[in-house]
């Protein structure tokens, strides 16, 4: 045992390292490889007993590339192409996740977003450059909110809800939830702030309030462009956990018409249960643009993964 | 009026740059606070007084402590609990391992480390219920790629396995739901698998934290690789190890969604941790007093972990401070 680690050491036998991970990874990956590889199945070949994992088997041999039967029937269950003479692409894509539950999402998850980003930038500076009376109190607090989770909220904002609704206040679907996005993700937002903002020497800021610069205009102009990373950081974080959520926009949304993408997801599960190609290209096509997101911003989401956590 | 009129002279007395400079704090983080006092605290307070009311014929009518005695009454609560221990500590002992392990790997001196960390991270991007139905795929009855597998009697005696179907084992110590069903363990695995980018990350920052100098004389001392492991790495870890435990069990204790997908509590109430009773209670059976008795407990449950990871933290702190 002793010299398999010390030549394990020694010698620096990569490859065991190397094979290591990749067997992880491929590990890692082989639910999405599969939900993608039954995206592409025709019903034909999904209902099969038993199950086949390619459907590239003839009958006289089990694998054989050249008749392989792949098929869009699952994405065209999704998306629903109609010919149109007017769009570029020459079909229109009419299924409900696009005219309906994509547009919502995208509105809400971008809307927060911005709200959550400069909300967390200016109560982070705040808390960063300022002592005033109850300071720690308020600090710790958010950080006490955050491990609160939305689902124990859901209670007395489904309640809030009905009531606005019943007393005919002004009350509107998209505002109330994105105003209950906002809550629920500006916390861990004001801890990544105010943690970024803290690593910025003050020196920066006291040359140009000296110079006559205001401190908003401080914050604006110095201090936000050089924490970008974290600013994007946050926008990335609360996006994608906007994108993602599904229980309080199934249920504090009145309005179907309002639905956010994951309730269409649920619906379209809910319908389509024996349909496992149509479900696999829904949350395909649900998943890739967070997906794509993360790819292009990987090193933001894990600075914001880093910092809130071991901050809260 | 006098009042009112001292008190606007007085503020134009105040030299208007200063009073703002004095000011400004409180106007920056006035919007942030009053979100959170709308959608954070005033439900705190809500859940409160909606745990000992009762929905009767003219509105909620007070019944004092009766919503937590009739969940304590509740078969399905003390079961339910059982199965969340269970979960969980299935959960962060997959996760933490795991993690611990791809952390460990990626730590060496190796090429490409950036591109293995981009695509183990896949899946913490992924909606939760979206990560349900993934694993839902695998073993669907009948359909799924691995159900052939499952459902040959050679491998899984007597009748091979149906996992989302499969009655759950008899229990070894009499109510407590061990061992797990086979739909438990799908559970838990799916809910690994979302949450493991997440303690790898964590894992994975720590020891890059730790100095190449230390591993390095205690290895030039004649340590071997695992005296490192065991007297050096885990020691310096352990403090974002227990954080990564909190935030596992936060996210486990609170993650719905995957359940809903996956198993929907089923088969029976095989896969019914917490989170789902509060949620079946509250919106498939409309009984908000008692969900929200349950709710209260889950959210204690929760701030006990989050006061115990910032005292962890501070603690971290001080360490490195001194």
């Amino acid at each position: 045992m002793k010299r398999i680690f010390s030549s394990f050491w020694r010698n620096k036998s990569r490859w065991l390292i190397y094979s290591a991970l990749i067997l992880i990874t491929i590990l890692n990956l082989l639910p999405i490889a599969l939900t993608v590889i039954v995206s592409f199945k025709s019903y034909e070949d999904v209902i099969r007993t038993p199950p086949v994992l390619f459907p590239c088997d003839t009958p006289t041999q089990s694998f054989d590339l050249s008749s392989c039967r792949w098929s869009l029937e699952g994405y065209e269950r999704v998306l629903v192409p109609k010919p149109s003479s007017t769009s570029p692409l020459g079909f229109d894509l009419t299924g409900p996740m696009v005219t309906v539950y994509g547009g919502n999402t995208l509105l809400y998850a971008t809307i927060s977003s911005i709200i959550v980003v400069l909300l967390a930038a200016t109560s982070g500076y705040a808390f960063s450059r300022y002592r005033f009376r109850g300071h720690k109190a308020l600090l710790t607090a958010i950080i006490a909110i955050t491990g609160v989770p939305l689902l124990t909220n859901l209670l007395a904002l489904y309640q809030m809800g009905i009531t606005m609704r019943t007393l005919g206040l002004p009350y509107d679907d998209r505002f109330f939830i994105i105003i209950v996005y906002i809550g629920f993700f500006l916390p861990l937002s004001v801890w990544i702030a105010k943690g970024f903002f803290d690593a910025i020497p003050r020196d920066l800021e006291d040359a140009a309030l000296i110079d006559g610069c205001s401190p908003l205009e401080a914050l604006f102009y110095i201090i936000i462009p050089l924490t970008r990373p974290a600013m994007i950081a946050i926008f990335m974080l609360t996006f994608v956990s906007v994108w993602n959520e599904f229980l309080a926009g199934y249920l504090l949304i009145s309005k179907n018409s309002n639905k956010p993408l994951m309730f269409g997801f649920y619906d379209f599960l809910g319908q389509n249960l024996i349909n496992l190609q149509g479900v696999a290209a829904v949350s395909l096509v649900i998943a890739l643009p967070v997906i794509i997101l993360f790819l292009f911003f990987r090193r933001s989401f894990f600075t914001a993964m880093v910092e809130g956590s071991v901050k809260g | 009026m006098k009042g009112w009129a001292d008190f606007v002279s007085k503020l134009h007395a105040m030299k208007k740059q200063n009073w703002f400079r004095n000011s400004l704090p409180f106007w920056l983080i006035l919007p942030t606070v009053t979100i959170l006092l709308v959608v954070q605290v005033y439900p705190a307070f809500y859940t409160v007084w909606l745990s000992m009311q009762e929905r009767g014929p003219e509105g909620w009518e007070f019944i004092g402590l009766k919503n937590f005695e009739r969940l304590f009454n509740l078969g399905q609560f003390g079961e339910s609990i059982g199965l969340t221990i269970v979960f969980l500590v299935g959960h962060i002992l997959l996760t933490m391992v795991g993690g611990f392990f791809t952390a460990f790997l990626l730590n060496q001196k190796i090429h490409f480390s950036g591109f293995f960390i981009t695509l183990l991270f896949i899946p913490w991007v992924l909606s939760q219920i979206i990560v349900g139905f993934m694993f839902r795929l695998l073993v669907a009855p009948d359909y799924g790629v691995f159900s052939g597998i499952l459902i040959n009697p050679s491998l899984f005696p007597p009748n091979g396995l149906s996992v989302l179907t499969a009655v759950p084992p008899r229990p070894w110590f009499s109510d407590f739901p061990f061992p797990p069903s086979a739909a438990m363990i799908l559970l838990i695995l799916a809910s690994t698998w979302r949450a493991l980018p997440f303690a790898t990350l964590l894992i994975l920052s720590a020891m890059q934290m730790i100095p190449a100098e230390v591993i390095e004389s205690s290895r030039i001392d004649g340590a071997n690789g695992w005296q490192i492991i065991r007297h050096i790495t885990v020691p310096l870890v352990l403090p974002t190890l227990v954080v990564a435990i909190f935030n596992t069990i936060l996210n486990g204790v609170n993650g719905v969604g995957l359940v809903l997908s996956l198993t929907d509590g089923g088969p029976g109430t095989a896969t019914q941790i917490i989170s789902y009773l509060l949620y079946s209670i509250g919106w498939s059976r409309i009984q908000f007093g008692r969900a929200a008795a349950l709710a209260l407990l889950v959210a204690v449950v929760n701030w006990i972990l989050i006061m115990g990871t910032l005292g962890i933290t501070k603690v971290e702190e001080r360490d490195s401070q001194s």
